[in-house]
């Protein structure tokens, strides 16, 4: 983490709206953040350094498990500072970093090398997710034990998938063994051979659909096989109404979570006729029966959490023709205002809802963080929930710009992150002003 | 003079298709020449061509206009530029018209957002092709004794609509002019939903005759979807979805976009038979494409047509 180590250990914020759903603290209240922990909540609290945070809004960090730094091999696009940057700047205390990077994250001398990056690098607690099979070939598994004493956290086939059930439910075997969850993409290549959803938008645009079973049909596979191996299973980038019933029955039979993506539950395929490369993504933007079934299974809590998905992709991967163009968004500094724009001020979701998923059960997988409660990592977001801002390339940390809300008004902003105590994001100026 | 871009048929109104049907009659009358001189068209292929670029390129000529062709071989498209790239140079150098084939659906849109110059969608991936769904209405009103005559037609598509830019131009293009518009594909070949165009689906070609179609659309099966896993044999293809001699009765007409696949959609007994349309339909193809052209780069303004 980035800190100074001259900057003094305890911090009270002042009169900010206190939400921690998974404490049961909801109101206007005070925190004391002592040595890197939560040390204290309660009304009237004084220390010798205070932040007026009076008409903020304050979470516990956001959890984001699934990004793209694209570090090693693309760092024109992303890297762990401007990756971690951008994830500060979306109120992300922390970030699981995908492996389908070039080369893959499939050797444990990569896993500890960007774990060492990471905490030179990183302005949020990043965790680096290893490859579940050699270059995500989908053929042999990588050194699973190795990895994790390396430092990996779990093991992933994000961005493809494993074409294989014989291959995945021996990964779930071993990873069960190894004591690593299996972070999972589900899509069946022989479906998914299209660049968006296989639907009415496609078809009259002329764009080559994937089908929604596609997804379904891996989904029912991975599910499946989470039940029968035991290991813990997580499907990520869920996407389809029928993929988050399945989860749900399996919610019982399997150690499973699932998480879907602010663009999944915010966006439909309407934006393929606008033919755009842009609004290219996997799984693909799906019609709103999706969109709504998604909403309606995150509100009820069969899908866990949120993760972002964020993608960051250089321009000329996106200013492209649809079938050209890289399917990815960014992810990080539009998902908590996209959400409370199109899901809470709309009344689909509650606040409350919003931040379980999107900090307290995402920091219960990750197994730290999305919590305030008494000597918790001092790990929190300040939002702005009256806060109006239009996206644009200038307003982007990221390194990229290919956000599908560019040019969207959205309501509520993070203007302060803290993380171990310390302000990793602070766009607030005198507002957000340290009084010593 | 005002320009626009030819891109789609998705939103064109049935006075716009009169507009450009009765340009292109005036051309076929003689009207045509030098209408664009002094004009540059660009004809930038990005994917091979043949009968849309003469089609293009005789059309520009014969209104006057100096034309420019970029075809894939031999030109930046060769070596790697981008869409972008290449239509923004060709703006630049002073294009009048920028004519673009390309195998992604959507590219003709891209380009328009980033050029001055108009542009012209020559076909792009199964995306559109308005040009030819134009020359299509301009062959049938000839053959059927001028546009008025179209509503109320009956007109079956028949064949690959799920990967056809040309399904996607004709079907609103005929719609618009009032034709009833039934379709006839295996569901392997057609979109979801049949494409939500809320067009009646037919089994069989026997069954469009039974439906009563005036018309028979046939599009062309690409070769490489011949074999495979969307229909079991060119063989089963013909005899379910192919015209042939024993269809045809008087008052039918068949129509093609080319190139034709003999003994596939068509069977060779059909393809010069007095009921095809097809060399009507590229014959149109010179005219109309003038008119486009003219339009589009504003010479013709909307008082001429």
């Amino acid at each position: 983490m980035m800190r100074e180590d001259s900057a003094p250990t305890e911090l009270v914020i002042r009169q900010a709206h206190i939400l921690d759903p998974g404490s049961g603290l909801d109101g206007v209240m005070d925190v004391r953040l002592s040595s890197g922990r939560i040390s204290e909540v309660g009304e009237g609290l004084h220390g010798p350094r205070e932040l007026d945070a009076e008409g903020l809004h304050l979470f516990p960090g956001f959890v984001d498990v699934h990004a793209h730094w694209r570090t090693p091999g693309r760092e024109d696009e992303e890297d762990i500072e401007s990756g971690s940057a951008a994830a500060a700047a979306g109120g992300f205390t922390g970030v699981v970093m995908m492996p389908n990077t070039d080369p893959v994250v499939d050797r444990p001398v990569m896993v500890s090398g960007l774990v060492r990056r990471v905490e030179r690098e990183s302005r949020v607690r990043a965790r680096v997710s290893a490859a579940l099979h050699v270059g995500l070939a989908g053929e042999r598994l990588t050194e699973m034990r190795l990895l994790k004493e390396a430092g990996a956290f779990c093991v992933s086939d994000d961005g493809l998938g494993t074409a294989s059930a014989g291959v995945l439910r021996n990964g779930m075997l071993y990873a069960h063994s190894a004591g690593l969850p299996v972070f999972l993409h589900c899509e069946d290549h022989t479906l998914a051979t299209g660049v968006v959803h296989d639907g009415v938008a496609a078809s009259l645009a002329g764009l080559p659909g994937s089908p929604a079973s596609a997804e379904d049909a891996a989904t029912a596979t991975a599910l499946i096989l989470a039940a029968e191996t035991g290991a813990k299973v997580h499907i990520t980038h869920v996407s389809t109404a029928l993929s988050a019933a399945l989860v749900g029955f399996f919610k019982e039979r399997a150690d499973v979570t699932a998480d879907t993506t602010p663009h999944h539950l915010t966006l439909t395929d309407d934006l393929v006729s606008t033919l755009e490369g842009l609004y290219r993504v996997n799984p693909p933007l799906r019609p709103d029966g999706d969109r709504g079934g998604v909403e309606a299974a995150l509100r009820e809590g069969i899908l866990d959490f949120v993760a972002t998905d964020h993608a960051p992709h250089a321009s000329e991967e996106k200013e492209l023709p649809m079938e050209e163009a890289a399917p990815g968004f960014l992810g990080h500094e539009t998902a908590f205002a996209a959400l409370y724009t199109d899901l809470v001020l709309t009344g689909r979701l509650s606040l409350t809802r919003l931040v379980e998923t999107m900090s307290c059960a995402p920091g219960e997988w990750v197994g730290e963080g999305g919590s305030l409660r008494i000597g918790a990592p001092a790990d929190l977001t300040l939002v702005d929930l009256s806060e109006e801002w239009t996206v644009g390339r200038e307003t982007l940390i990221s390194r990229s710009s290919n956000s599908p809300y560019l040019g969207r008004t959205l309501t509520g902003r993070v203007v302060g992150t803290i993380v171990g105590g310390e302000p990793v994001h602070d766009r607030t100026g005198a507002r957000f002003g340290v009084r010593a | 003079m005002e320009t626009r871009s030819f891109l789609t048929l998705e939103d064109t109104s049935r006075e716009d298709l009169r507009e450009v049907l009765d340009l292109a009659r005036a051309y076929a009358g003689g009207h045509v020449r030098e209408a664009l001189a002094g004009k540059t068209v660009c004809l930038a292929f990005f994917e091979a061509s043949t009968r849309t670029a003469v089609s293009f390129e005789l059309a520009a000529k014969r209104s006057g206009a100096d034309v420019i062709s970029l075809s894939e071989k031999g030109s930046a498209i060769a070596k790697g530029e981008s869409l972008i790239d290449t239509v923004v140079t060709l703006d630049r150098l002073g294009a009048d018209a920028i004519v673009l084939r390309h195998p992604s659906a959507g590219a003709a849109a891209l380009a328009s957002h980033h050029t001055a110059a108009p542009v012209i969608n020559a076909g792009d991936g199964c995306g559109q092709h308005p040009t030819q769904a134009l020359l299509d209405l301009y062959a049938l009103s000839d053959a059927l004794g001028g546009f008025e005559e179209l509503a109320g037609r009956r007109l079956t598509i028949v064949g690959d609509v799920l990967h056809s830019r040309v399904a996607r131009s004709v079907i609103p293009g005929f719609v618009r002019a009032g034709i009833e518009v039934s379709l006839v594909a295996p569901r392997t070949l057609l979109p979801p939903d049949a494409g939500a165009w809320g067009l009646p689906v037919l089994s069989s070609v026997d069954d469009a005759i039974e439906w009563g179609a005036d018309v028979l659309y046939m599009l062309r099966l690409q070769r490489e979807r011949m074999t495979g896993a969307r229909i079991p044999s060119v063989a089963e293809y013909a005899r379910f979805y192919g015209v042939a001699r024993r269809h045809l009765h008087s008052g039918l007409l068949v129509m093609h976009p080319g190139p034709v696949n003999r003994g596939v959609e068509i069977s060779g007994d059909v393809v010069l038979d007095a009921s095809s349309l097809i060399p009507d339909q590229v014959a149109a193809g010179i005219c109309v494409r003038s008119a486009v052209l003219a339009l589009s780069t504003g010479v013709a303004q909307r008082a001429a047509a």
